[in-house]
Formats: C-alpha cells, sequence, structure tokens
C-alpha cells in the first residue's frame, strides 16, 4: 500500500484523499453489487433462507430458466422497440427544436429553458400526467387526434396490447426531447458562423448546408447524444410503472421492468438477477462508447 | 418580421410541449362531472379544488417529509463526499485520475432498476432494511455522486490552476488553498449541481418502491403510484396530489433555470 501510494506525487496527497473517498464509496455501494449481481445470477437464491454468500451453485440454469419463459421473446422485441424508437424520434424532435431556438427572436434562450421543465419533473408524476391524457374514454389525446382527422375512433393506448407500447415510448420521448435539445443546441452553436457566410456565397442552399455542413460537423455531438439517450432510456423505470406495469399480457414488458418485476415482485431473485446482468452489459457497452466519444474533444 | 413569425412558431410549439403540465393543474380545478365528459372542457367551468382535502386524506405530509429527509440525507451526503472528488479529478490529471473519471462516467450509467436486485439482497442480508431511509440513502448515493461529481468538475475546471499554485507559494496548505481559495470561486456550480442532487432525490422512485415495506417511511412517490393503484378514477385527487408535489420543484426550476441550463450543459459535454 504504502508502495502504491508513494508513486503518487507527494505534493497531491491531499486530492488523492479527496477522492479516495468517493471512489471507495462507489466501489464499496455501486461496483460490489455489481459483482454481487453476476453472482447471484449464477445461484440458486432463496429469500426465506437466511443471508449467505454462497448459495447452491446453478451454473447457467437461471439463464436458461429467463430465456425459454414465453414472455422472453417479447421482452427482447419490446426492449429493442423501446430503445430504438424512442431514441429516433427524440434525437429527430430535438435537432429541429435546437435549430428552431438557435434562431434570432425574442425570447428565445427563455423559452427554450422552459422545455427543461419536462426534464426535472420526478418521472413517476410524468407517467401518471400522461396516463390521464391517454385515458380512452374521455382522454384528451383521443380527442385531440380525432378533432384533427388522424383518428376515426378512440384508442385504448393503455389497455390495448397493439398501442400499450407505443403509448409508453411517446412519453418517454416526451421526457427525453428537453435533454436532447440542449445537447445539441451547444454543438449547433459551436459550429463557426463563417463556415455558413462562405457557403452561401458559392450559393448553397439551406438544405445543402444543412447536409454539408450542419450534419458533419454535428456527428461527435450527434455521437453522445444517441449513446446517452439510449443510457436514459434502458433506464426508465418509473414512466413504465405509472403507465402499463408491462402489461396487459407483457405487451410493454421491457428488460429493465421485468427483471425489477420478478426479483421484487415474485421474488425470482436468481431470474432477475440474471436478466439484470444481461442488461447491464448492454449499458456498459453503451457507456464506454459514450464516454470514449467524449473523450476525444475533453481536454484531459 | 421573420423574427415574430419565428417567435409565434416557438411559441405554439412550446404551448404543446408544457400542455401535460397545464393539463395536470386545470384538472385540478375540475369538479367530478365535468372530469369524465368528453369531449374534455380546456378551462374548467365551476372551479373548485380540494387542495386541503387531498394533501390530509392521502397523508401527505408523512410522505412528503420521508421525501425530504431522504433528499436531505442524499444532498448531504452527495455533497460532502463528491465535493472533493470532483475538484480533485479536476486537479490532478495522471493516468490514474483518467482511469477514476472513467469509471465514474461509466458508473453513472448503471441503471437503478438493474443495481436494485443485488442492493436488495445483500441488504436484506446486512440487516439495513430495518433503517429503510437510511437504505435509501445509501442506495441513491451510488445514483447521484457519479452525477454530481461529473457536473461539478466542470466547474472546478474553470477554475484558473495558477490560482491554487499562487496559494500554495504563498505557503497555504493544500487544504487551505482549497477551501480558502477554489472552494469560494466554485461555489456557484456547487449549488446548481447540489439542487439537481436535491430534485432528483426528492422524485426518487425505484429505490424507495424497493426498499421500504413500511409505509410509515414511504415517500411522495410511491403514495402516488398507491393512490393510482387504489383509485383509477379519481383522477382530480391524483393530480391535485401531484400538483401539491411537482409546485414547489417547478417553482425552484424557474428560479434557477438560467443557471441549470449552463450548468448542465458544462457537465454534459465539456
Amino acid at each position: 500500500m504504502n508502495k502504491l501510494l508513494s508513486r503518487f506525487p507527494r505534493e497531491n496527497g491531499f486530492e488523492i484523499t479527496l477522492a479516495g473517498f468517493a471512489l471507495l464509496y462507489l466501489l464499496l455501494f455501486a461496483g460490489l453489487p455489481l459483482l454481487y449481481n453476476i453472482v447471484l445470477s449464477f445461484q440458486q437464491v432463496d429469500l426465506m433462507e437466511p443471508a449467505t454468500l454462497l448459495r447452491p451453485f446453478a451454473g447457467l440454469a437461471n439463464y436458461r430458466d429467463v430465456f425459454s419463459r414465453p414472455e422472453a421473446g417479447q421482452v427482447l422485441s419490446n426492449t429493442l422497440q423501446f430503445v430504438g424508437l424512442s431514441l429516433l424520434f427524440q434525437v429527430v424532435i430535438g435537432f429541429l427544436l435546437a435549430m428552431l431556438f438557435l434562431q434570432d427572436f425574442p425570447l428565445a434562450t427563455f423559452m427554450r429553458g422552459l422545455f427543461l421543465a419536462g426534464w426535472i419533473m420526478p418521472g413517476l408524476v410524468v407517467g401518471v400526467i400522461w396516463k390521464l391524457l391517454f385515458a380512452g374514454d374521455y382522454g384528451v389525446l383521443n380527442h385531440v387526434l380525432t378533432q384533427m382527422g388522424i383518428l376515426h375512433s378512440k384508442i385504448f393506448w393503455l389497455s390495448d396490447p397493439q398501442w400499450s407500447l407505443y403509448a409508453v415510448i411517446i412519453a418517454n420521448v416526451w421526457l427525453g426531447v428537453p435533454f436532447n435539445m440542449l445537447l445539441l443546441s451547444v454543438g449547433l452553436a459551436a459550429i463557426p458562423a463563417d463556415l455558413y457566410e462562405a457557403a452561401e456565397l458559392d450559393g448553397a442552399n439551406a438544405w445543402q448546408r444543412f447536409w454539408g455542413i450542419t450534419l458533419p460537423m454535428m456527428k461527435s455531438t450527434l455521437g453522445a447524444v444517441v449513446s446517452l439517450g439510449a443510457i436514459m432510456t434502458m433506464q426508465q423505470f418509473d414512466l413504465l410503472a405509472a403507465l402499463t406495469q408491462g402489461g396487459p399480457a407483457n405487451s410493454s414488458q421491457v428488460a429493465q421492468y421485468w427483471s425489477w418485476q420478478l426479483s421484487l415482485q415474485t421474488f425470482e431473485v436468481s431470474a432477475g438477477s440474471a436478466v439484470a446482468t444481461l442488461m447491464m452489459v448492454l449499458v456498459l457497452i453503451v457507456a464506454v462508447i459514450y464516454v470514449r466519444s467524449t473523450r476525444n474533444e475533453r481536454m484531459v | 418580421m421573420k423574427r415574430y413569425v419565428l417567435m409565434v412558431i416557438a411559441l405554439i410549439v412550446t404551448a404543446v410541449y408544457l400542455f401535460p403540465l397545464y393539463w395536470m393543474y386545470i384538472t385540478v380545478f375540475k369538479s367530478a362531472a365535468e372530469m369524465f365528459q368528453f369531449p374534455p372542457t380546456f378551462w374548467p367551468q365551476q372551479a373548485e379544488s380540494h387542495l386541503r382535502q387531498v394533501f390530509e386524506e392521502r397523508n401527505m405530509a408523512r410522505f412528503l417529509w420521508n421525501s425530504l429527509l431522504i433528499a436531505c440525507g442524499t444532498t448531504g451526503v452527495t455533497l460532502l463526499v463528491g465535493t472533493g472528488a470532483a475538484y480533485a479529478l479536476a486537479q490532478v490529471q495522471n493516468r490514474w485520475t483518467s482511469a477514476a473519471i472513467f469509471a465514474v462516467l461509466v458508473l453513472q450509467a448503471l441503471p437503478s432498476s438493474l443495481m436494485v436486485t443485488p442492493i436488495f439482497t445483500a441488504f436484506k442480508g446486512l440487516g439495513l432494511l430495518e433503517t429503510p431511509r437510511f437504505a435509501v440513502v445509501i442506495a441513491q448515493i451510488t445514483k447521484t455522486l457519479p452525477f454530481y461529481i461529473v457536473l461539478c468538475r466542470a466547474s472546478f475546471v474553470q477554475v484558473p490552476r495558477e490560482l491554487r499554485d499562487a496559494a500554495l507559494v504563498d505557503g497555504a496548505s493544500p487544504m487551505r488553498a482549497f477551501f480558502g481559495v477554489i472552494l469560494p470561486l466554485a461555489v456557484n456550480g456547487i449549488l446548481v449541481s447540489a439542487i439537481l442532487v436535491f430534485l432528483q432525490s426528492f422524485g426518487e422512485y425505484v429505490y424507495a418502491r424497493s426498499l421500504i415495506l413500511d409505509d410509515q417511511y414511504q415517500t411522495a412517490t410511491v403514495g402516488l403510484s398507491a393512490f393510482v393503484g387504489a383509485t383509477k378514477t379519481d383522477w382530480i385527487g391524483i393530480m391535485t396530489y401531484s400538483a401539491i408535489f411537482v409546485t414547489p420543484i417547478l417553482i425552484a426550476f424557474m428560479l434557477l433555470q438560467r443557471k441549470i441550463v449552463a450548468g448542465l450543459t458544462a457537465g454534459a459535454l465539456k
């Protein structure tokens, strides 16, 4: 230990101690649970028995059990759709809004700031409000869509298995748009204005300027936004809890909610931890991509 | 002229986006008969409200108190442990701190809904579920600490290095340089990050729902979801509950909007 410490420059001893507390905390309460989860997924866990670290070894039985369940295929496809569609709409809408609010008009910054009200709200409350908006018989969304001629009959957004997943996605897009817009605005604002001026002099129209300058210059920001959006979507729990609880008949079930239900509602911790381990691997891969993509511009 | 056309478009877009919040607030003032009308009314016909009744019947004082305790505990520890770490990771730049920043950023990504399985199992074994609010604070910090360190580090990076060096040359210890010179300069960033941590913990749901088994210690989010589960149709009550719960959050946000926007963009991209 002394040998390790002496490798640090002496004058940074105070700073190292400061960082040490936080890292130790994270190691204890985030790092260890991460490992413990992997251990649990290979064990036969019975919560009724007194807690021990050594439980009967189960090999891959938990993973086999999870995949052999009838809902496994649906959960997989729902999770992919949930992440994919949420990302697509969050980024596209966020991009359009970022470009709108970058124009010069009165109150632009103020209005852009108002969007973050959606982001600051507790996810559960957002879910509950959307549940009211989605109501089949008296919901305002059905009313507005019929008025606009988009719908001809009411949709039972939350109780119709055909629609439930998309309802959750719509609410999740609403929640994710402000953050996407904000980060994309920062990227857009950083593009030098003279690039556009030069292109305009060369006779490029707005469309060509967008494809020729804006998109290529936004590549690294878009990379960061997409991976951050994927992480936040894979973290989404509160909306699911408030809106559909994975139902009806698992039609809106996604992996992170399924894992929680298995562990904490039916107390099948073995199965729950197996799903959690698989999902965590995915989250960690995206997280590493995110960190590395932002690292290139970072002044570290 | 073009500026005003753009402004009108932006106003419409903002209004559409904020419509769910508007809907929550006007539902609070609707009467029971009006609530289930179709087509729905966009402005309450005979405004009435049940703020006090919902607050008392749903035991909101106790729920909000528990949420407040958990949010304060989480924010306090996060501030205490995280500020120094954010400073250290901004100040010292070598292989070790790069690795530490990498670890912190990656840990930030772990979803609570997945982490709760091992945490629940371990806490149950360790007997930590006997003190449920404390257990939630411990678990929630693993989420807020990385977030706080990342945000705060950005504001420490902006403090010129020369200031610390000058203090050291003048004979101050590293500790005095930190508390006397650097901390006061970064206090804005620290406050904004702390408020974001507080608001996040005040609305936390996964850990409270999973680790608190006794209703007496339950938080406002779980109280709300229990309310929704119990009635399903008392939307006026549910929206009243929601409005009482989120209005302080929205006011805090409106007051600090500018600073929050600046702090967030600095932390996430730079």
